[in-house]
């Protein structure tokens, strides 16, 4: 028993380990610090979404807002900062403060009208999508200031990137909200049966509630580090990354229909998928094969979480890849 | 195979079936024959073999040994539902299998509805009006027009027989017709299946409501622990009679009974009046400290649905509660916080979470005596969780197991656990054992008694009559919402509670 | 039904309405070219629409019908053009495209029971990529437009008369699809494995079969659609459709089918198409920024959704009241006899 366990806990480490074999073999510049940073850097904005997004799927929801909230806080942190002359720390505040309202609107229609999650998500994710260009005049706004606003983004600490290490801290308390605090387990309970839960003393209402206002306050957060990282903003930014978010957070082992979940496995989930585009950068595969590529990788995390036996993730994915590029 | 004639004319032959599910016998060598146009009832207690043998007749389940010839032609071993269908068996689900959206006439004619000649389209009226003459043949108050979720249960189960009769049906199978209809509902019921009679229909009925087997059936088959014991005939079917072959295992066991026992101890739970509309009323009763109250009664005689509404689950209407002394509102949360407890009726969708490990099965309902400031330390959760595991004999004895894996005796186990870890006064225990093999059933049994020795109040509701009589210190008979008998003192036997469901007076014959 | 037929009553009451005040504000809305032009959105997304109605009718969603779009302008444009092949054969090739992608879609969910917004959101990611793989590129990587001259294929995106070619095809396509799911058995089926599942299965239809059928109607739908684009465009792009998800399920929500499943009806999402297509022209018409499009779009959505929620919950209560007096009085009845 102990066994089966200990191979169920390290099936994704060791998976990692076997890509990363996998990729260092295939091209000598993978093992190289600046290649590995790189890897780590671009996975940033992903790691502190999915950190807060995993949730609505562990209650057996989604929310498919997060992008289109993460270019709308951006653009509106620049505003409180750069148009209205807030205090930047301030604006951060005020700014998260929004995502977490709208989060908490999200929330509210699906609880109160029992709408399904991803309409309701969808929905915000479509106007949402037009507040932002109505504030942002349909523009690429170039974010140049305040210098400590810059800084989230660009500065580095020690050496690494800024936003590596505020990826980490809010991986870090994600998984600690769950593992370890009441909230967590009533969240899993409530995904895994609705009804128990609610014997046992649960509130599904108010869980779901703070799920997404949790999912919107994270979302901020991305857009301010994505508005800092990349010196701009606009109301197309981070569209789609809904995707890439799943993803990471199903390899990482979180089940979509509620009751199961792992913040570090969506942090390992999301590096994963960040080594096999680097693996197929690499081999010069174009890049409009990347998200077929990331669309198969969910696919088949998916028939792999619903299924029983573990099968034995390929090796071969290099390979595949490849194969695809002569095609 | 040759077609067996005889003057009966026999529709359904079972000879010898023997069923065993991996292991525990089901059903030892049961014979089981029915005639042609006949009201057959099967009776016997829960875990008699009454499902299982249905199971088996309508091809859901494989047997492993025996024989089954329908209209004169053996059925071989590995029939299947459709096959039991085509051949004219039909089981009525009780609207199970009816499609809401749609209309009474869509339903009965589902996947086999006329079309126009020539055209692959759908003959609507035709399909209106070949419904409503089947409704007007047996006369029920029914439209073919009429919407599903515009009709009672008691119509839209005639909608069932209707499909059934739409589909030759030869055999109809009710497993407790009656049990969620009105009076008037089930006397409707009751004219439709005399009518089918008439049409040459033979209807299987299963029902523990002995005024209804009394009043309908022409035999009447007894089974007890996998094995026929009797079938009457219509001159011999008389309810005591039933009853006392239902139960009669070895006598002297059964004679003795059980002693109830007369608590002085301070009132934990008094309710007075309880109501709910449709549901129950008039419930009066106290609960004392260290007390096992049962509630006995037939399915449907309202028992989960009083349990339900004590602990806040379902809506009450009217009455008054008292919880240690102190007027109390009906709420999970009030519940929890006060010590009270509930298991379930059904263990698996509402009382355990499959994915979730024991450890946070047990701890979900105590976090909030295993939490500091929000934050949950692993150890706490850890004693918890082995102390559950240690006390209740769980096994596999590891903390980190999701509960989906564990065998049913050991999931109930984990329910029970995560109560008996809290400092409770009051626990509620709908059917603690159904699914549970005898081994783990004795387990549970010394638990509860334990609990109650340790002074916690039990209310133990249950259909298994030896379960009952034995655990409880005093039992209570629920029938049609009511409560009809109370067994304060004295020796209670099973036949007796039995006997108080089914409305029949104590003692002597019929 | 008489919530169904009241629902529609105020949503042609609400376009009247609109149509009249957006004529007042500005009188080119009721010229016949526009009304034309109206109507010809409505059915391009319609007819995407049309499918998806039957997939939430089974109470599922497809998510990539948009790329779907995308993926099939790409074969039929960039791709079957620079080939030998005469292009009205384009169509079919289209079509069995469609039918390919749904097959899929429909298996992973109901064989491999994977979710449906997931796989389908997946599927939209690989077509997504793929539209950009198959697009026609220069020698410096940058996607070319090709320029479509075959007349057949052409005449898809012209008129008829005064009438879009795809408006018939739409209202003909509403016609017998309607037909199809209120007079057949497979559309009984259909509405019968959306409503309950189990009770389906025990009256014996393949629900597998059935549902995977519904998905493959849903890429072909769109499929179909994207034909209509490309020709009244004359040309395609990959990013073609992508987005397009949100009108299709605005459409489809307006119109009044449920996400339980089990309930819904064409002409509903006619409806609903015409509806959004009127609030499309008439923001444009009143030269208001195109940004408030997707705010109306989306807020309409969740209005929608929860009006229908509170509707449904008042009429059950209304419904459950008379039905249990009318038990409680057949009891008390009952008990005295």
């Amino acid at each position: 028993m102990n066994t089966k366990k200990l191979m169920e806990d390290f099936r994704l480490p060791l998976v990692l380990v076997l890509l990363m074999a996998a990729l260092t073999l295939i091209s000598p510049r993978f093992l190289t610090v600046a290649n590995l940073s790189n890897v780590l850097w671009s996975i940033c904005v992903i790691g502190i979404l999915a950190s807060g997004a995993i949730y609505a799927p562990i209650t057996g929801g989604i929310d498919l807002s997060i992008g289109v909230l993460a270019a709308l806080t951006g653009i509106i942190v620049d505003i409180f900062m750069n148009r209205m002359g807030i205090n930047w720390m301030l604006s951060i505040v005020f700014t998260i403060a929004i995502g977490a309202g709208i989060g908490l609107f999200n929330g509210f229609v699906l609880t109160r009208f029992k709408v399904p999650a991803f309409i309701v998500t969808m929905a915000a994710k479509t106007y949402l999508y037009g507040v932002a260009m109505v504030v942002s005049n349909g523009g690429m706004l170039a974010i140049l200031g305040p210098p400590e606003f810059m800084a989230i983004g660009n500065g580095k600490t020690f050496g690494l990137p800024n936003p590596i290490f505020i990826m980490l801290a809010f991986i870090v308390g994600s998984h600690i909200l769950l593992r370890y605090t009441v909230f967590g387990r009533q969240a899993i309970a409530v995904g895994a049966n609705e009804t128990a839960a609610k014997l046992s003393g649960v509130d599904p209402r108010k869980v779901r509630l703070i799920v997404f206002t949790i999912s919107g306050s994270t979302a901020a957060v991305a857009g301010i580090v994505l508005s800092s990282l990349t010196q701009q903003t606009f109301a197309g930014a981070a569209s789609g990354i809904e995707l890439e978010v799943m993803t990471a957070i199903v390899v990482g082992g979180t089940k979509m229909r509620g009751g199961k979940g792992s913040v570090v496995g969506a942090l390992i989930g999301a590096v994963m998928v960040a080594l096999i585009i680097n693996g197929l950068n690499l081999l010069n595969i174009p890049a409009p094969f990347h998200p077929i590529v990331t669309g198969i990788v969910i696919l088949v995390a998916l028939l792999l979480n619903q299924g029983g036996s573990p099968m034995k993730f390929s090796k071969n994915i290099g390979a595949k890849a490849k194969a695809r590029g002569q095609a | 195979m040759t077609k067996r004639t005889n003057a009966d004319d026999v529709l359904l032959d079972c000879r010898n079936i023997v069923k065993s599910y991996n292991g525990p016998m089901v059903l030892l060598g049961v014979d089981f024959s029915m005639k042609r146009g006949e009201i057959h009832a099967l009776v016997g207690e829960n875990g008699a073999g009454k499902s299982t043998l249905i199971k088996i007749i309508t091809g859901v389940e494989p047997r492993n040994s025996g024989t089954i010839a329908f209209d004169g032609k053996e059925i071989t071993h590995d029939h299947s539902k459709n096959a039991a269908q085509d051949l004219g068996i039909a089981v009525i689900y009780q609207e199970l299998s009816l499609i809401h959206g749609m209309t009474v006439a869509q339903n009965i004619f589902l996947t086999k509805e006329p079309k126009v000649p020539g055209l692959p389209l759908i003959d609507i009226k035709k399909m209106n009006e070949k419904a409503q003459a089947l409704i007007d043949k047996y006369r029920f108050p029914l439209k073919a027009t009429d919407y599903i979720e515009k009709l009672s249960i008691g119509q839209r189960q005639t909608v069932e027989i209707l499909k059934a009769l739409s589909g030759n049906a030869s055999l109809m199978i009710m497993d407790e017709p009656t049990s969620s209809l009105t009076a008037t509902e089930a006397a409707l019921l009751f004219e439709i299946i005399l009518k089918l009679k008439a049409d040459g229909i033979s209807v299987l009925y299963i029902s523990h409501r002995m005024e209804e087997v009394y009043r309908l059936s022409d035999r009447v088959t007894v089974l007890r622990d996998g094995k026929k014991v009797a079938v009457l005939e219509k001159e011999q079917i008389h309810p005591a009679e039933i009853i006392r072959l239902m139960i009669g295992r070895n006598l002297s066991a059964n004679e003795l009974g059980h002693s109830m026992v007369k608590k002085e101890t301070e009132p934990v739970l008094e309710v007075e009046g309880l109501e709910s509309e449709g549901e129950f009323s008039g419930i009066t009763f106290t609960l004392r400290k260290g007390e096992i109250l049962g509630f006995g009664g037939l399915v449907g005689s309202g028992r989960t649905e009083v349990v339900r509404a004590i602990y806040g689950i379902d809506r009450l209407d009217g009455g008054t509660i008292r919880f240690l002394g102190k007027p109390y509102k009906p709420s999970v949360k009030n519940a929890i916080a006060g010590g009270f407890g509930f298991i379930p009726e059904e263990r698996r969708l509402q009382g355990i979470m499959a994915p979730i490990t024991i450890l946070g099965n047990i701890g979900l309902t105590n976090l909030d005596t295993l939490s500091r400031f929000g934050f949950l330390g692993g150890k706490r959760e850890l004693v918890m969780a082995m102390d559950g595991i240690k006390l209740l004999n769980i096994k596999p004895a590891h903390p980190d197991i999701p509960v989906g894996n564990l065998s049913g005796g050991n999931q109930q186990k984990v329910v029970l656990a995560k109560w008996l870890i809290r400092n409770l006064k009051l626990l509620i225990i709908d059917e603690p054992t159904v699914g549970i093999d005898i081994g783990a059933k004795d387990e549970i049994y010394e638990n509860i008694e334990r609990l109650a020795r340790e002074g916690v109040s039990v209310i133990l509701v249950s259909s298994d009559l030896p379960e009952l009589t034995r655990l409880a210190d005093r039992i209570i008979v629920l029938r049609k919402g009511r409560i009809v008998k109370e067994f304060t003192e004295g020796v209670v036997t099973e036949e007796m509670v039995l006997r108080a469901s089914s409305g029949l007076e104590e003692g002597g014959a019929k | 039904m008489t919530l169904t037929s009241m629902r529609r009553l105020i949503l042609i009451a609400v376009m009247l309405v609109l149509g009249a005040v957006l004529t007042i504000l500005n009188p080119v809305f009721l010229t016949l070219g526009n009304i034309m032009t109206l109507f010809q959105e409505a059915s391009l997304v319609g007819i995407v629409a049309i499918g998806f109605t039957l997939v939430m009718i089974t109470a599922g969603i497809d998510l990539s019908i948009g790329a779907v779009i995308a993926v099939t302008s790409m074969i039929c444009v960039n791709f079957l053009s620079h080939t030998p092949i005469p292009a009205p054969l384009f169509i079919p090739v289209a079509l069995a495209f469609g039918a390919l992608v749904g097959f899929v879609n429909g298996t992973f969910i109901t064989r491999f029971k994977l979710p449906e917004f997931i796989s389908t959101l997946a599927m939209k990611g690989i077509l997504a990529g793929l539209a950009l793989v198959i697009a026609v590129k220069d020698e410096f990587g940058f996607v070319q437009n090709v320029y479509i001259q075959d007349e057949t294929y052409l005449w898809f995106g012209g008129t008829v008369g005064n009438v879009h070619v795809v408006t018939i095809a739409f209202f003909l396509l509403a016609f017998l699809t309607q037909t199809f799911m209120k007079r057949t058995r497979l559309g009984t089926n259909i509405y019968a494995s959306g409503a309950n599942l189990t009770a389906a299965r025990l009256t014996g239809i393949n629900t597998d079969k059935t549902i995977v059928g519904v998905y493959m109607f849903s890429g072909v739908c769109a499929a179909l659609a994207s034909i209509f684009i490309s020709s009244r465009m004359m040309t395609a792009m990959p990013e073609l459709g992508i987005g397009s998800e949100m009108d299709v399920i605005a459409a489809v929500v307006i119109g009044g089918t449920p996400f339980t499943g089990g309930i819904g009806d064409i002409w509903g999402t006619v409806l609903g198409a015409v509806f959004l297509a009127l609030i499309k022209n008439g923001i444009l018409k009143l030269n208001m920024s195109p940004y408030i499009q997707p705010i109306v779009i989306g807020g309409i959505i969740i209005a929608t959704v929860i009006a229908d929620v509170w509707y449904k919950d008042f009429a059950e209560k209304l419904v459950v009241n008379a039905a249990r007096r009318k038990e409680i009085l057949e009891q008390s009845r009952g008990d005295v006899a």
